[in-house]
């Protein structure tokens, strides 16, 4: 019940930053929307904190449950946003995605998986956190990447509208970017890292055909991959704001297709 | 009700820029003007406001005194070098036009470029400085004070709520928003300003304004670059090692008289490499044109010509015009908030009197019982005090908040003598006519802490 009361709030919260994309900044707009946001946010962590204590288990095993988990590391991300009023409009580039997470998991149903895993304790919570850290470093550079392709787009045709004027500037998109990816980039390593050295202590070898572990993978090398688009023949913003997005389809669409054909037994792949 | 308000001065509609220049006052003389009225006893509350555009004074007259006639001295005292008389130039509106008028240029309504942004700074300002002069009675009194409060916040809703903002009108407005949209922050930023056309030179400032890093000048006459790079606190070079500055520049600016491109591709293209792709920002306002437009082709280049610019500004000047009545729609109902406080300002010294009146009889009725109960100790009189003063009060707040609510709705003098005849106060107790009342406003504060419980 509390997932879904922060589902809503996300869903209200998305209202008036399109009201404000396509009216244009009107009385209390930003307000309510960071305020309705803020409060998603804050359910949202109750609502975790209520599945742990219910449950004894931490939300990060089951599927439906990390992919709650992961929303909520994307809405922290938007409150951080939020606090800063130069990119708090990168906020509706980030917001979708949340929804999109906290819905999928409330479809498919936010359940414990009553399974004791192997890999528990500090270290796990460490691993999944600082993975959940670098998809949203991803997801936000993705996001700053989509407003900047906008924006230039509207500053090459020359149509100095209400888009033109709701996207921050392309300098600040960029800054958004490079931080989303350089913090998302040194999670997504540390996370793999932690989950390297559990499983060759653990398991004596690298297990490199498990799917999460493909997808890890695929995912800390596209990283690289934005990173070189940024570095070829200069600093190239534009290029970088577009490999950030196809990146982040790419990690997208992977992990979408590997659920799908490796049907996942309930975990996160 | 009429309101004892006037506004006196010039505008950009009344007088040419010649007449507006030797009317406007800078800072420190406009509390010379505003101290010099009220010494001369012209004026009760006064307001200047002066900038490019309009020198007007919004003013409470003294009584028996004549707003125009005021203003036209003041502006008189001046050594003015004007074609006739001064009367010709001026205007003068009174009551809610006046208020009407404040309110429509507080919100850039009256603006040469509608919905102009600093004229709410300016209001502000001039409000405030008038504020802060060290005068009894303060120049700015209840009446004007609420005046410019309700203006300022009526600006600030006709800003937030229409569109009459959106969009900059002028080129050199349009090229500091695309900078702004393309690098943020303009600290750091260097701009190359090629040739010495004035709409260049005026985007120059512009940016200079904003605080840009440095301006280069080249120019096809070296000592011209050489005047303009000292006016920006930047540096001169010849037109011909451009190539050399352009690695390091984030703003063209271009309009020389070249009959051909001064810019290219491949120019441009060298430079890439050493400036490592950061965007570049181009405005060519030269006519023929100074810059190859296939530049504009390149990524990072954002190329705009003179009828780029102008084509933005006419958009925007057309969405401010569709939002005019909207604004209006805001500004109408923020003079009748202020008609109608003024006009609860007439039941003051009635409801004073009510009040007058109840504490002398609770007084005497108390000194009465504490007479007959002279046992009483203390603290159990004091409790008695107590009640009878919140009883008062309890009975007394619903009828003078009502009494001030019909006030305010319109409900006028058949509701001031039926209260009048209720509570048998005669005219004494009234402030008199409107022109008395409006020479000196009753003092709202009391009336507001008395009636609250």
């Amino acid at each position: 019940m509390i997932h879904l009361s922060a589902f809503v709030f996300y869903v209200g919260a998305l209202i008036p930053w399109i009201f404000l994309l396509f009216r244009g900044a009107r009385g209390h707009t930003v307000l309510v929307a960071s305020g309705l946001t803020g409060v998603a946010v804050a359910l949202h962590a109750m609502a975790l904190v209520d599945f742990w204590l219910t449950f004894g288990e931490l939300p990060l095993g089951g599927l439906a449950p990390a992919l709650s988990s992961l929303a909520f590391v994307g809405g922290l991300a938007l409150v951080a946003m939020l606090l800063s009023r130069e990119v708090a409009r990168v906020a509706l580039g980030l917001l979708p995605f949340v929804l999109v997470l906290q819905g999928a998991a409330l479809a498919l149903g936010i359940e414990p998986t009553h399974r004791d895993l192997d890999f528990q304790g500090v270290g796990f919570v460490l691993h999944v956190a600082l993975a959940f850290l670098g998809l949203q470093g991803l997801a936000i550079a993705s996001a700053a990447g989509l407003l900047y392709l906008m924006q230039h787009h509207e500053l090459k045709v020359k149509r100095l509208g209400r888009l033109f004027r709701f996207i921050p500037p392309l300098a600040t998109l960029e800054r958004v970017g490079r931080v989303g990816l350089s913090v998302g980039f040194i999670a997504l390593s540390l996370a793999l890292v932690l989950g390297w050295a559990w499983t060759v202590q653990n398991r004596g070898s690298l297990e490199i055909d498990d799917p999460k572990v493909v997808w890890a993978v695929m995912s800390w090398v596209i990283f690289l991959g934005i990173f070189a688009a940024r570095r070829v023949r200069g600093r190239n913003e534009y290029r970088s704001a577009l490999a950030a997005v196809i990146g982040f389809a790419i990690v997208i669409g992977t992990y979408l297709a590997l659920r799908l054909t490796s049907g996942g037994g309930g975990l996160f792949l | 009700m009429t309101l004892p308000l006037s506004v006196v001065g010039v505008s950009h509609e009344t007088a040419p820029v010649e007449v507006r220049e030797q009317l406007a006052y800078g800072p420190y003389e406009v509390s010379d003007a505003l101290l010099a009225l009220r010494n001369a006893g012209e004026v009760e509350e006064a307001v200047l406001l002066s900038t490019c555009h309009r020198t007007e004074v919004y003013l409470r007259p003294a009584r028996g005194g004549n707003a125009f006639h005021a203003i036209e001295r003041m502006f008189s005292a001046r050594p003015l070098v004007i074609e006739g008389n001064l009367d010709r130039y001026l205007f003068e509106k009174r009551g809610e036009e006046a208020v009407r008028h404040l309110f429509r240029v507080t919100a850039g309504l009256d603006a040469m470029v509608t919905g102009e942004a600093e004229i709410q700074g300016q209001v502000r300002e001039a409000y405030q400085q008038a504020t802060a002069l060290e005068t009894i009675p303060p120049l700015v009194g209840p009446v004007l004070n609420r005046l410019f409060q309700t203006a300022l916040a009526s600006g600030g809703q006709v800003r937030s709520e229409t569109s009459i903002g959106e969009g900059t009108a002028s080129v050199a407005s349009v090229a500091v928003e695309l900078a702004g949209k393309i690098f943020g922050s303009l600290q750091e930023k260097r701009v190359l300003l090629l040739g010495a056309g004035m709409t260049g030179e005026l985007i120059a400032s512009a940016l200079s304004r904003e605080g840009v890093r440095s301006v280069a000048v080249a120019n096809r006459t070296y000592d011209r670059a050489v005047r303009l790079a000292l006016k920006h606190h930047g540096q001169a070079i010849p037109l011909d090692r451009i190539s050399e500055v352009l690695p390091t520049v984030d703003i063209v600016l271009s309009s020389t008289a070249a009959p051909h491109p001064v810019l290219t591709r491949a120019i441009l293209r060298d430079s890439f490499i050493e400036r490592r792709r950061h965007p570049l920002l181009i405005i060519d306002i030269a006519i023929p044109r100074d810059v190859d437009p296939s530049v504009g082709d390149e990524p990072e280049v954002f190329l705009y010509n003179v009828d780029d610019l102008r084509t933005i500004v006419e958009e925007h000047v057309q969405l401010r015009a569709g939002a005019v009545a909207e604004a209006d729609r805001i500004i109408h109902a923020s003079c009748e908030d202020f008609g109608a406080w003024y006009a609860s300002l007439e039941v003051v010294p009635i409801i004073q009197s009510i009040r007058g009146s109840a504490e002398t009889h609770r007084e005497r009725e108390l000194k009465r019982l504490f007479h007959s109960l002279g046992h009483l100790a203390p603290e159990d009189r004091a409790r008695v005090e107590d009640f009878s003063r919140r009883l008062q009060n309890k009975l007394l707040h619903e009828p003078t908040a009502q009494l001030r609510r019909g006030m305010a709705e319109g409900a006028g003098r058949s509701l001031i003598d039926a209260v009048r005849f209720l509570y048998a106060i005669d005219s004494a107790g009234d402030s008199g006519t409107d022109s008395e009342r409006g020479a000196e406003p009753p003092d709202m504060k009391d009336v507001d802490e008395e009636g609250s419980e």
